[in-house]
């Protein structure tokens, strides 16, 4: 697949770039507009077309820095993906499942999920025998769940496609040693569906929304876009799915999703574990409907050290000025060793994780989330 | 930024949002198109489109085989170039409502039945009437009946292909993915039925 064109380090590369005097001027760029970012409330389609847009504009920039004289095709769009990765990174919290809608629409199939996970079986999407391997399923699905571990849209995106090789060689395999005639998509579909049912990925909706909107669009094209189109179509599917999309019998179906309501009910289930999590970020970054509302935080916190935000010009008196200017001085000297603080952090090479390079032989080596071990690599075997 | 007249491919590529990983850059005599593949599961979309793969230039050359997503690239007379990107869809009646989500810009739409099955011949119909109600307006689209070696099992006569295939402005081949006839046709005609990005 396409999507491994950058190199493991090409982040740190990105990085070790931006500290380089002569490339003050990009720096200043991706500040303001990251900085931009908090002068409007958030609204996804225009917050992905205003990155899209930048990113055109940056590569221009790149492209004739005297930084990058000489660059290869390749070293540009590291650079490229250097950028997106960081700048996404920063606008992370702002931009993925920003909304209660989102919030909403990732809780709804998460439930509905856990509900199926009770009773459908892998018959029931007419999934041939020979297609039905747990251990490639497993791994399958760990590579979905995945996904939230990343806050860049390209470190998402690849886990999407670690996922779907898998099953891709579980197709070819099965071709090659069961003899099953190889029959595209109308096996890959059904499997992929199957797996996204058993992993029940964290934020499916608000997963596949960020990386539509901020993955680089020149990215998402070719094979890339159609695997990514298939968990778009899977998470469509598993949205509308009912007795009809099933080769199950109408009041069976009912009487399964009744029972699977039930039990979990009894057990108080939580329908699924990240919905705490999506509860805590919904939370957190709920914008409200109104401007008012997205200042709140503003408002409530430290208010009263600063008299004047409330105060029309009108009502100043001369005798504010003083009072004023040092108020002034203080937020300017808070405000800047802020900055250089986040700077510092940002810049900092541990806070990045390690992105193992994809291979293009039979496994892939999937990416490693920051902070995590999973025991993947135990199942490679078979 | 400030330069764009003096670096007009880059522009012009990114703008048609087709500027390929390997930096192949389309041009008018290199066309990357993406191909959609419709019809019933079980009348051998993806084994035409294995043959075509496979089979052409040299088959021993290592070509990007997934299971579903494929692409191959022809030369054709004239000394230009068709990268076909081709996207497998789901037959099974239960995926139809996905369709959509796969032939969304496509270029192409290959839409395949079953010489053996009226029945994949009715569904072609229905993604016929599909494609033209929602699919982009100037894809140029191709009948295919398959398994045009099972003639003696023939339920679909020639004729009824080549007439809804002409009523609806279509190209018609009869294919065999099993003995490869015309499957190396079916894509150079479509190749040569691509409209032509205008060159200066």
């Amino acid at each position: 697949m396409d999507a491994s064109s950058s190199q493991p380090l090409t982040f740190y590369d990105f990085l070790d770039r931006m500290r380089n005097p002569a490339s003050l001027d990009l720096v200043r760029s991706i500040k303001s507009f990251i900085v931009s970012f908090s002068f409007y409330a958030p609204n996804p389609e225009n917050d992905g077309k205003r990155l899209q847009d930048f990113l055109v504009t940056m590569e221009d920039a790149i492209r004739d820095h005297p930084l990058w004289v000489g660059a290869t095709e390749e070293e540009i769009d590291s650079a490229i993906e250097g950028l997106e990765k960081y700048v996404m990174t920063k606008l992370f919290s702002r931009t993925f499942a920003a909304s209660p809608e989102d919030a909403k629409a990732d809780q709804e199939i998460s439930e509905k999920i856990s509900l199926l996970q009770n009773f459908l079986r892998p018959e029931h999407l007419d999934i041939p025998a020979v297609l039905q391997n747990e251990a490639s399923w497993l791994l399958a699905e760990k590579e979905l769940q995945k996904v939230n571990a990343f806050k860049a849209p390209r470190e998402k995106l690849l886990c999407i496609l670690n996922c779907c090789r898998v099953i891709n060689n579980l197709l070819l395999n099965a071709a090659m040693s069961e003899n099953h005639i190889l029959a595209g998509a109308d096996d890959f579909l059904p499997v992929l569906i199957y797996v996204t049912i058993k992993a029940n990925p964290p934020q499916l909706h608000s997963n596949l929304k960020f990386i539509q909107l901020y993955r680089r669009q020149e990215k998402l094209v070719s094979e890339v876009a159609y695997y990514f189109t298939n968990l778009v179509s899977a998470k469509s599917f598993i949205v509308d799915l009912d007795a009809k999309s099933l080769s199950m019998d109408a009041v069976e179906f009912q009487e399964s999703m009744e029972a699977a309501r039930e039990a979990h009910k009894a057990a108080g289930v939580k329908p699924s574990p990240a919905l705490d999590r999506t509860a805590t970020l919904a939370g957190q970054m709920d914008p409200g409907p109104s401007r008012k509302m997205w200042f709140r935080e503003t408002d409530t916190r430290g208010l009263s050290n600063y008299p004047f935000m409330e105060a029309k010009a009108g009502e100043l008196t001369v005798g504010d000025v003083e009072t004023l200017l040092s108020l002034y001085k203080d937020v300017v000297t808070k405000y800047t060793n802020l900055c250089r603080a986040v700077k510092r952090l940002s810049m900092s090479k541990t806070e990045t994780p390690v992105l193992v390079p994809l291979s293009e032989g039979t496994h892939a080596s999937p990416p490693q989330p920051e902070g995590r071990t999973t025991n993947v690599n135990d199942k490679r075997g078979e | 930024m400030g330069c764009s007249s003096s670096l007009p491919d880059r522009n012009s590529g990114r703008l048609g949002g087709l500027n390929a990983e390997n930096g192949g850059a389309p041009d008018a005599k290199n066309l990357r198109v993406k191909l959609v593949l419709l019809g019933d599961s079980g009348v051998g979309k993806s084994c035409i489109v294995l043959r075509f793969v496979r089979g052409q230039f040299d088959p021993t050359s290592k070509v990007t085989v997934g299971a579903s997503f494929l692409s191959q690239t022809i030369a054709l007379q004239d000394s230009t170039t068709v990268k076909f990107e081709i996207w497998d869809t789901a037959g099974q009646e239960r995926y139809a409502a996905l369709a959509p989500l796969y032939y969304r810009g496509a270029a192409v739409a290959v839409v395949v039945y079953d010489i053996t099955s009226p029945e994949s011949f009715n569904k072609a119909q229905y993604w016929v009437k599909e494609l033209q109600k929602h699919g982009s307006p100037d894809i140029v689209m191709a009948l295919v009946g398959n398994k045009a070696d099972l003639h003696e099992n023939r339920e679909v006569p020639v004729q009824d292909g080549i007439d809804y295939a002409e009523k609806n402005g279509m190209f018609f081949i009869e294919t065999s993915a099993k003995t490869a006839d015309n499957i190396n046709q079916l894509f150079e005609e479509i190749a040569k039925r691509l409209p032509r990005p205008s060159s200066s």
